[in-house]
């Protein structure tokens, strides 16, 4: 975690303006968010990219459905985004937020470049959670998003990895943190249950983040060719 | 040439319009001019008509009986041709009736009775003018044939191949009205019979060596008719795509904008209504968040058939029962059986339970593996000893702990730091030899969206 005295600029993107103005209001109001400054905002795909670049901030809070664009709404800020960083040289990081649960929207802006995915019902306290962590470079994993990675990596019938390094399946650990994570687990009660530091989870959740990023497993590929993204 | 006596028996003109004579019909009739209450515009109707329905519409114009009108036409034309190019001017002319025919077999019979006759008729009419042209010829009268005959032949031609072009359009050129063939075959037909017609026009006392230079440039001229054509059909036919496309995606909004007001708006009413309590409002756009999602990712699976869809109808229901929201997370499937049975259950009231003594957020997560399935829920409340429960949770105890022991399968209950963690396993291989659908095998061809609530 961050030291609370670091600020964070967040832009946020949404088409929904009553939505943006709800999330700034309910950041102002949690304690956790006190460090975080919101720099931009943006409505339309096109705008995003041009508010993002304008203001390089730490993190964008992307909505995962958008007008404009080549009309693959989240995914297209993050392509038109791509290699920017902000003024300290630390990548722009994004952080995908949708009103669908349907893992198929995720999954696109997930292997765009985003770093994780929260749900619009997630509350204030979690979301600035989530915006903290995703700052330090670290994944988000709502709980139906990390039930889809143990699906669609078989771990859920009980293929698992050989090496850790092994891109088309997770390796026993990183089951054990996507099926606590799907059980509604905050990382700090993953670690205690698994004897290890919340360290060692972020890591662990990351590195099925870059799997889910770049695996070529036959369903993220299906899901990938029927979205047009390869 | 239009006479068809069979028809007085039929056609539905019992209406009494007003019978008026002398009036000209008029290229005026029905397009623009007021029209009095019972008489009907001038239009050719779609579904009674011999030819192009132009003596029909007629009749109906004017009140009379289309018969008589044919009769009349027919005369016309045997005496000099009037009727003819009277006929064929109002064809031009006259717009179509703009309703579309009814389909079914009612209106494919109303045109395929005429369809027969119209042979018969066509053939007839041939025949006297030709007995009437040769009587005329043997009497010393000279109809001068030689120019007569290709000009027939090419107004037959024309004939059979703008019934064809007034069909298309009539069809908005649907190829799906089955008789496509049938209409080609009458187009080749009638612009062949007007090559030749024109043909025989031009190679009026030459030599037969000249009809194929003269076959030639006619087919030249053609050719180029159709080039020049050709943008202007092509635009023709893009326009009516495009309003196509855009009548379909009316239609999909119309859909849209009915099943939103059926449901959403609604449940908006409703909740307005019920501001005042929380509990009914949270429920009901729950409620509501769930049924737009199903029908916005239409097309996943049957609910009730798998495991997961059963734990997913389970979780929804004990939401709507509580008014709490359950976060349901589903992963694998297999086919709903019976010795899933015990398990749903205890599922079920360890949610209730988790709802009415917990906190939210609820959470739910089933995994259906290979070899067993492993149900946890999980609530945010203060947390309790499972060896201290209070009087009315050991029923609850007894019928999650003991009804999962007693289907050799296990379920513990965890305090954590905040809340409690019910688990609940059963073994799959015990109760039946069935191996576990989908995400079972290695190979695992998963169903994906199963989880989505």
């Amino acid at each position: 975690m961050t030291t609370p005295t670091r600020t964070i600029r967040l832009v946020l993107v949404d088409d929904h303006h009553m939505f943006r103005t709800g999330v700034k209001a309910e950041l102002a109001e949690v304690p956790e968010a006190a460090n975080l400054e919101v720099v931009g905002e943006a409505g339309t795909v096109d705008s995003a990219v041009r508010v993002i670049k304008e203001t390089r901030p730490d993190v964008v809070l992307l909505d995962v459905h958008l007008p404009g664009g080549n009309g693959r709404g989240g995914s297209d800020v993050l392509t038109g985004c791509a290699g920017l960083t902000t003024e300290a040289g630390q990548p722009v990081r994004f952080l995908a937020l949708s009103v669908s649960d349907a893992a198929e929207d995720v999954i696109a802006v997930i292997r765009a470049g985003a770093r994780g995915y929260v749900t619009k019902t997630i509350s204030g306290a979690e979301l600035a959670r989530a915006v903290t962590r995703v700052a330090d470079g670290d994944a988000v994993f709502s709980p139906r998003l990390a039930g889809f990675v143990l699906d669609a990596f078989g771990a859920a019938a009980g293929e698992i990895a050989e090496v850790d390094e092994e891109l088309d399946r997770l390796s026993a650990r990183e089951r054990e943190v996507m099926r606590l994570i799907a059980r509604g687990y905050q990382y700090k009660e993953v670690a205690r249950e698994l004897f290890i530091s919340v360290k060692t989870v972020e890591t662990h959740v990351s590195s099925v983040l870059r799997k889910l990023q770049l695996s070529s497993r036959h369903e993220l590929t299906a899901w990938a060719l029927s979205k047009r993204l390869l | 040439m239009r006479v068809d006596p069979d028809r007085t028996l039929r056609g539905p003109w019992s209406w009494a319009g007003s019978v008026r004579s002398g009036s000209g019909v008029g290229q005026d009739g029905g397009v623009t001019s007021p029209v009095t209450p019972n008489r009907p515009p001038l239009r050719r109707p779609a579904d009674d008509r011999v030819l192009a329905g132009v003596a029909s519409g007629v009749a109906r114009h004017l009140g009379l009986h289309p018969t008589a009108v044919r009769v009349a036409f027919a005369a016309a034309t045997l005496a000099g041709g009037l009727g003819l190019a009277a006929y064929l001017f109002l064809w031009a002319f006259v717009p179509e009736d703009s309703q579309p025919p009814v389909p079914g077999p009612g209106a494919r019979r109303g045109r395929q009775v005429p369809q027969a006759l119209l042979g018969l008729v066509v053939a007839g009419g041939a025949l006297v003018l030709l007995g009437g042209a040769l009587l005329l010829q043997g009497r010393g009268v000279n109809l001068r044939l030689d120019l007569f005959a290709p000009l027939l032949v090419i107004a037959v031609g024309a004939l059979f191949a703008w019934t064809q072009l007034d069909e298309a359009t009539r069809r908005r050129w649907l190829p799906s009205e089955g008789d496509g063939s049938g209409g080609l075959l009458r187009l080749g037909l009638g612009l062949a019979l007007a090559v030749a017609g024109l043909i025989a026009l031009a190679t009026q006392g030459r030599d037969i060596a000249d009809l194929w230079s003269v076959l030639v440039a006619v087919l030249v001229v053609l050719a180029g008719v159709a080039f020049l054509a050709a943008p202007w059909a092509v635009r023709l036919w893009n326009d009516y795509r495009a309003e196509h496309a855009e009548r379909v995606r009316a239609t999909e909004r119309a859909d849209i904008a009915a099943h939103l007001h059926d449901s959403v708006l609604q449940t908006l009413a409703l909740i307005q209504r019920r501001a005042h309590d929380p509990g009914a409002v949270t429920r009901l756009a729950r409620a509501q968040e769930r049924e737009l999602r199903a029908w916005l990712y239409a097309g996943a699976p049957a609910q009730t058939e798998t495991l997961a869809g059963a734990v997913t109808r389970l979780a929804h229901e004990v939401e709507d029962l509580h008014g709490v929201a359950i976060d349901c997370v589903v992963t694998g499937d297999r086919p709903l059986d019976p010795s899933a049975n015990a398990l749903l259950g205890a599922l079920r009231e360890a949610l209730v339970n988790a709802v009415r003594h917990g906190a939210p957020p609820v959470s739910a997560y089933v995994e259906v593996g290979p070899e067993e399935v492993a149900a946890f829920v999980r609530d945010h409340g203060p947390g309790f000893d499972p060896d201290d429960v209070p009087e009315d949770r050991l029923g609850v105890r007894e019928s999650i702990i003991g009804r999962m022991t007693r289907h050799g399968g296990s379920a513990r209950v965890r305090s954590l730091d905040r809340g409690t963690e019910v688990e609940l396993v059963l073994p799959l291989a015990a109760t039946d030899g069935a191996p576990p659908r989908a995400a079972g095998a290695p190979t695992t061809q998963h169903s994906r969206g199963k989880a989505r609530p």
